[in-house]
């Protein structure tokens, strides 16, 4: 049944299934296509021609090709959030209910305002924007672009977020083939006998390549049935996989390759819990590229008509898909292949009105069919088209000798050849090599481990295909030490090759090189005449080349022009470099599952659920969430809820989960030996039982990290980073023990992920813990003073670890239990702790108090300071070596001006004072010249009830009392600070200690 | 005084759900968390390796594994962690910290980890299908064969891989990620195997 | 990339955290600052194999010494640094 108006359909024939067809929109209007169609060929089947408008013309166009490598028939596929934009109409899937729109018109695709750009054409021509936007620069941004950008372009993208979802999957194999045709087809059969694991990736969906048009006898049997006993012995693998829709993309190193699956994109929407595509991600031992040629076009005047097809373009639509592009076909060839066109085109009933080939010598087999079938052959070239959006009309042929015919078609194939698809084999920067016989580049070696075989290696007869993927599949196999029989290879003849190679046909109106960004062979000549010779100059001047397309139908004629007009050889022209992708793949595809929350893995301390339900308010640190504050009923904002959670700990108990500092056990009878090495300080004398801060510096003297270790046990530390450090601090460790010091017994291990633990901090701190630890631990003064660090029992039988440090100046202790007891450790502690009125707090709060305490934290350890900067410079050990100990010494480090740590706060007491603002002698002008230093961290305290900060300042400590000025531009402030002891809050440590 | 209670929460306890997930039909995945374990990091010391190993073989009968395996007797399974490191991994006490540190005084240091991992046994028809979306790593049956461990990250994050013995003829992957990503890629894990159709579940039985 | 760790086998390059040049050897504790100085800054940049560290970080936690190609990243030797795992005694 032929459906609807399928005024193009052929009555049977092809690979579509006839018993369901689909309806789809274009353009608003209902069409009829079968399974098996792709949009284009649903569109050829309707008698669509004009399918959408050029870049930067507004030309009409149709459609060129029938694959990937297609320049004009570009559409906006679906509508609202899936809404894609460019999508090749060539390789869609035609499904029920699909929706395409054609793009750059308006206000329809017939009648659009803008093709009035053709007649300014004149002007539109290589590097157009560059000479006529320059001036002034500031209309560049407000009015041209915006201008441009209107104009000019294809798709519009949705503008909301992807609904769907991606994912990424690794893949492995022995032998990867990009390509189902008769070389990927045999190649895999080869390797796959011989068993290998074998992944044969297909963009089409259907495998089976050229054949699928162009059909031929392999075996002794028609192809497709070669192909259904081919894919029949292969699906009996158990580790050969071929993947349809799935394009090969991109090569890179160590035998890694990307690859797209468009899983879903053949549905209107995915089914639930699919993804739309799938980036994969395959390592393979060997590949194999039989990834086929693309045939060229031939420039010349009105190529871009409707119309105006690939000859084998046409035989994929009449062949493949039972459409007829047009009711009466002409030929424009330079080569053999192209006649099997004419011999699709009889075979499916449809007119032939003329070959015109460029050869002078046409095979009396040819001339006995043109006869037979009652159409001229004319040697010459097609010097132009008559047509427009609906269609070809005629076509102007200039004869040998000089002579004009005319040829009356509403069809024109054209072959002008084919070019190997080199683009897998080039993307480690390979250059193609050029090849007389074909005049086309083969790939010229390849990245380790590939090999192209058949029509992507230049081999174009279907015997040659079959016999070079068999034989590449088995010794691919055997490469990686599969010995199966690989048996024979499949065998076919080979077609006669013949071909004289033509580019471009002088002629009057526009000829165009790259059909998809508007380039024409005059744009090309005008790049060299303004000196772009190169073929990478040429690409950037004109643009050719640089769409979505890639130039695949483009590049080699570009540079065949330019060699003409430069009068060198195309192989001393040279190709542009070849990079992946080789298909435009979505970064969604890309992204797969990190998007929005789940953008990277987060860490959640072990507190975290307690923390939720009490409302905390969680900031991303790192990958942490972190309890920022924990608002109360009525409280107006963030700075209420922390000043009361200062002053609850200041006046009485809190506290914070800090299980987010990076933890590592340090282990060995060298333990103490390695941190003397770390550590600017000495650990080796510290007592078990007892903490210390410790300061690590990089080996150029700067200041890494700090945190507090502590000896538990004779060969045993507990070592402290900060938290956004831990993982490096790890690996810088890790690189000591193993690279540095190996001479050392020692050993280290996370334990990050062990321990829960909570700072306690206030003047009731001991209270609380007296309420949980159990009574035979002594908690005094005496019995576990200030930096002391010993396991207790718990009342309930449990055991922790307690640390007398502090970071908020006051009593303080941290607790930690194992992990999984955290959550039970946080409920306790509000249990017995109810009376005391223990508050929660979180990084806002703790932050505020160790502001208070002249504590340095991120701000102050910025890769820019020393330990002395810090005013940490008496930590230094003299008596041993340490990382970072040399270079720490050098002059510019120990240098009398440096910016080093010292209170700031504002003279007046009710200012906020920010962090960023420079800080400027009083009187002096704000500038570079003057600038003394600037506010690294501040807060508001609610002890002093001011805002107070830490500031790097020149000789900050040797000005403590100046009064500065605090100049910030970016806010356009300026206000007067005091230089202070960074310690606002009870410097005497008594607090802490008592 | 008050009474406290300790109750043990793991890592994921606040976000597995038991039951079906995902496609419906058969569940093509098999997703267990395994909670309570003791799992304990041993290292050997500077030039100690054979005396730990020694030392492994005389507790456990086994010899501890020097290339990426999973090895074990019936109450403890010694899992490689890097080299001349593995983890001891059982339940009950009898090969926690405490019980250990004598065994391998002096010739390995060791690390108590027992709250800091939690522990996913994954098994099913689509087992590699779906974790070949979260691991680099060939777990084709001929390379990662049963016994099979692997020091690695999936989704960044670093997890011990290793592959039980098979159940019901399906192949069984263990990972061992940390507590505090666990959530995270708990999360990535259902993303992954949603396709497949889910089955999860919790249990106190090591596999 | 791939690099095959000498413990854990072919590995994928996310797995890995590149450091730089291995050839420098930190200086001895009286070498004095000109030598550490070279140690600290001084770098060869060789378009060829070139000897560096690189840390398996997401895997078995060793630093490595692998000699890469800088032109093609073909990787022709990987060797565990002396310290990885149990340092041997004649380490």
């Amino acid at each position: 049944m032929v459906g609807g108006a399928q005024t193009h359909r052929l009555a049977d024939g092809g690979l579509i299934d006839r018993s369901v067809p689909l309806s789809f929109r274009f353009d608003g209007k209902t069409l009829l296509g079968f399974q098996g169609d792709t949009l284009a060929s649903a569109l050829v089947a309707n008698g669509v021609k004009l399918v959408g408008r050029s870049f930067k013309y507004h030309r009409p166009r149709g459609i060129l090709t029938a694959g990937s490598e297609e320049p004009n028939a570009l559409v906006e596929l679906r509508s609202g959030a899936r809404r894609e934009p460019n999508t090749k109409a060539t390789t869609a899937e035609l499904y029920d209910g699909l929706e395409a729109a054609s793009q750059n018109r308006w206000p329809s695709l017939r009648h659009d305002f803008l093709s009035v750009n053709q007649l300014f054409a004149p002007i539109f021509v290589a590097g157009f924007y560059y000479k006529t936007f320059m001036w002034p620069a500031k209309f560049w941004e407000a009015v041209y672009e915006p201008a441009i950008r209107r104009a000019a372009g294809l798709g519009r993208a949705a503008g909301i977020a992807d609904p769907d979802h991606y994912d990424k999957a690794w893949a492995h194999c022995d032998v990867l083939i990009a390509g189902s045709g008769p070389a990927g087809l045999a190649a895999a059969l080869a390797a796959g006998r011989s068993g290998a694991r074998v992944i044969l990736c297909e963009e089409d969906f259907v495998p089976g390549g050229r054949l699928l048009a162009d059909g031929g006898t392999i075996d002794g049997l028609p192809a497709a049935e070669w192909i259904a006993r081919t894919l029949a012995e292969l699906g009996s693998m158990p580790d050969v996989r071929i993947m349809t829709r799935t394009t090969l993309f991109g090569v890179y190193d160590g035998g890694t390759y990307g690859a797209i699956e468009r899983v879903n994109d053949h549905l209107p929407v995915p089914p639930e819990h699919q993804v739309r595509q799938r980036l994969w991600r395959i390592v393979a031992k060997r590949s194999i590229v039989a990834a086929g040629a693309i045939e060229r076009p031939i420039v010349f005047a009105g190529n871009d008509t409707p119309g105006v097809m690939m000859a084998s373009a046409m035989r994929s639509y009449v062949g493949r898909y039972a459409a007829t592009p047009a009711k009466r076909v002409a030929l424009f060839t330079n080569n053999e292949d192209g006649w099997r066109t004419v011999q699709t085109a009889i075979g499916a009933g449809l007119q032939v009105a003329a070959v015109i080939d460029a050869r002078p010598d046409v095979s009396p087999a040819h001339r006995t069919l043109a006869s037979k079938n009652g159409f001229p052959v004319l040697n010459g070239s097609v010097a132009g088209v008559d047509g427009g959006k609906d269609g070809v009309r005629k076509i102007a042929v200039s004869l040998t000798g000089g002579a004009r015919a005319e040829v009356d078609a509403d069809g024109l194939a054209v072959s002008g050849g084919w070019n190997p698809s080199v683009g897998l084999t080039s993307y480690h920067r390979g250059r193609p090599k050029w090849r007389d016989d074909i005049a086309a580049f083969v790939p010229d070696g390849a990245p380790p481990g590939m090999v192209a075989v058949g029509a992507a290696n230049g081999a174009f007869g279907l015997g040659a295909c079959l016999r070079q993927g068999f034989e590449a599949g088995a010794a691919a196999a055997s490469d990686c030490g599969r010995g199966g029989t690989a048996g024979s290879a499949p065998v076919a003849d080979d077609e006669a090759f013949s071909l004289t190679p033509l580019w471009h046909v002088a002629g009057k109106g526009k000829a165009f090189v790259d059909q998809q960004h508007d380039v024409t062979a005059s744009d090309v000549e005008l790049a060299q005449r303004e000196g772009f010779e190169s073929v990478e100059h040429l690409k950037r001047y004109t643009t050719l080349g640089m769409a979505t397309d890639q130039g695949k139908t483009s590049n080699i004629a570009g540079l065949a022009i330019m060699a003409a007009v430069t009068g060198k050889s195309i192989p001393e022209t040279g190709t542009t470099i070849y990079r992946p992708p080789y298909v435009p793949v979505a970064i969604g595809a890309f992204a797969g599952h990190h998007r929005d929350e789940t953008f990277h893995a987060t860490r959640l301390t072990p507190s975290h659920h307690w923390a939720a339900e009490q409302g905390a308010v969680f900031v991303d640190t790192g990958l942490w969430k972190r309890a920022q504050w924990y608002p109360r009923a009525g409280e107006k904002d963030w700075l209420e809820s922390v000043t009361r959670e200062v002053k609850a700990v200041r006046g009485g108990v809190g506290f914070c989960d800090v299980s987010t500092l990076g933890k590592i056990d340090v282990h060995g009878p060298d333990a103490g030996v390695f941190l003397d090495r770390v550590y600017i300080n000495s650990f080796s004398n510290l007592a078990v039982g007892k903490a210390r801060y410790g300061l690590m510096l990089r080996e150029d003297g700067i200041v890494y990290d700090d945190g507090t270790t502590s000896r538990l046990a004779e060969h045993h530390y507990f070592l402290t980073t900060t938290t956004a450090k831990a993982g490096l601090v790890m690996q810088h460790l890790e690189f000591c023990r193993q690279v540095l010091f190996p001479e050392l017994d020692v050993q280290l291990t996370s334990v990050s992920d062990q321990w829960a633990q909570f700072s306690i901090a206030g003047p009731k701190t001991r209270e609380l813990l007296r309420e949980i630890v159990d009574p035979s631990e002594d908690l005094s003064n005496e019995g576990f003073p200030f930096m002391g660090a010993r396991e207790v029992a718990l009342r309930g039988g449990i055991k922790a670890r307690l640390f007398r440090i502090s970071f908020s100046g006051e009593m303080a202790f941290e607790i930690s239990v194992p992990a999984r007891y955290g959550e039970a450790l946080v409920r306790n502690l509000m249990i017995a702790g109810k009376s005391l009125g223990v508050t929660p707090y979180g990084t806002e709060a703790l932050g505020v108090m160790r502001v208070e305490k002249g504590h340095v934290a991120g701000p102050e350890l910025n890769g820019t300071t020393t330990a002395a900067d810090l005013g940490l410079g008496k930590m230094m050990s003299t008596k041993k070596d340490f990382i970072g100990r040399v270079m720490a010494g050098r002059e510019a480090l120990v240098a009398p001006d440096r910016q080093v740590v010292v209170g700031v706060k504002p003279t007046d007491k009710a200012r906020r004072l920010r962090s960023g603002a420079h800080v400027i002698p009083k009187g002096e002008i704000p500038g570079p010249g003057n600038d003394q230093g600037y506010v690294t961290s501040v807060c508001f305290s609610p002890t002093l009830d001011q805002w107070i900060g830490l500031g790097l300042v020149e000789r900050g400590r040797e000005r403590i009392g100046e009064i500065v000025r605090a100049h910030d531009p970016l806010r356009g402030e300026a206000y007067d600070v005091e230089l202070c002891n960074p310690v606002f809050y009870d410097p005497e440590g008594g607090r802490q200690r008592g | 005084m008050a009474e406290f209670s300790w109750d043990i929460r793991s890592p994921l306890d606040r976000t597995l759900v038991t039951g079906p997930y995902g496609a419906r039909g058969e569940a093509g995945l098999s997703l267990t968390e395994i909670r309570n374990f003791d799992l304990v990091q041993a290292m050997a010391r500077r030039g100690k390796a054979a005396e730990m190993a020694a030392a492994a073989k005389a507790r456990f009968g086994v010899a501890a594994p020097e290339t990426p395996k999973a090895v074990g007797n019936a109450d403890a399974t010694l899992i490689w962690s890097g080299p001349d490191q593995f983890f001891v991994l059982s339940k009950g006490g009898r090969h926690g910290i405490e019980a250990l540190a004598s065994v391998f005084a002096g010739s390995a240091s060791l690390s108590d980890q027992s709250h800091a991992r939690a522990l996913i046994s994954v098994s099913g028809q689509r087992v590699r299908a779906m974790l070949a979306k979260l691991s680099s790593i060939d777990l084709h049956p001929d390379v990662f064969a049963v016994g099979s461990a692997a020091a690695t990250s999936m989704d960044h994050t670093s997890v011990t891989l290793w592959r039980g013995g098979d159940r019901g003829g399906q192949a069984v992957f263990n990972l061992l990620v940390f507590s505090t990503f666990a959530e995270s890629l708990w999360h990535t894990i259902l993303d992954s195997a949603a396709e497949y159709g889910v089955t999860i579940g919790h249990s106190e039985e090591l596999a | 990339m791939r690099i095959v760790c000498p413990f854990c086998g072919e590995r994928e390059l996310g797995e890995f955290t590149y450091l730089g040049d291995a050839k420098p050897r930190r200086p001895a504790a009286d070498a004095g600052e000109e030598a550490v100085y070279d140690y600290v800054y001084l770098r060869d940049n060789i378009a060829g194999p070139m000897s560096e560290h690189w840390y398996h970080g997401g895997g078995c936690r060793a630093w490595l010494k692998v000699t890469r190609n800088t032109l093609t990243h073909e990787i022709s030797a990987v060797v565990p640094a002396a310290g990885a795992g149990a340092a041997k005694v004649d380490a």
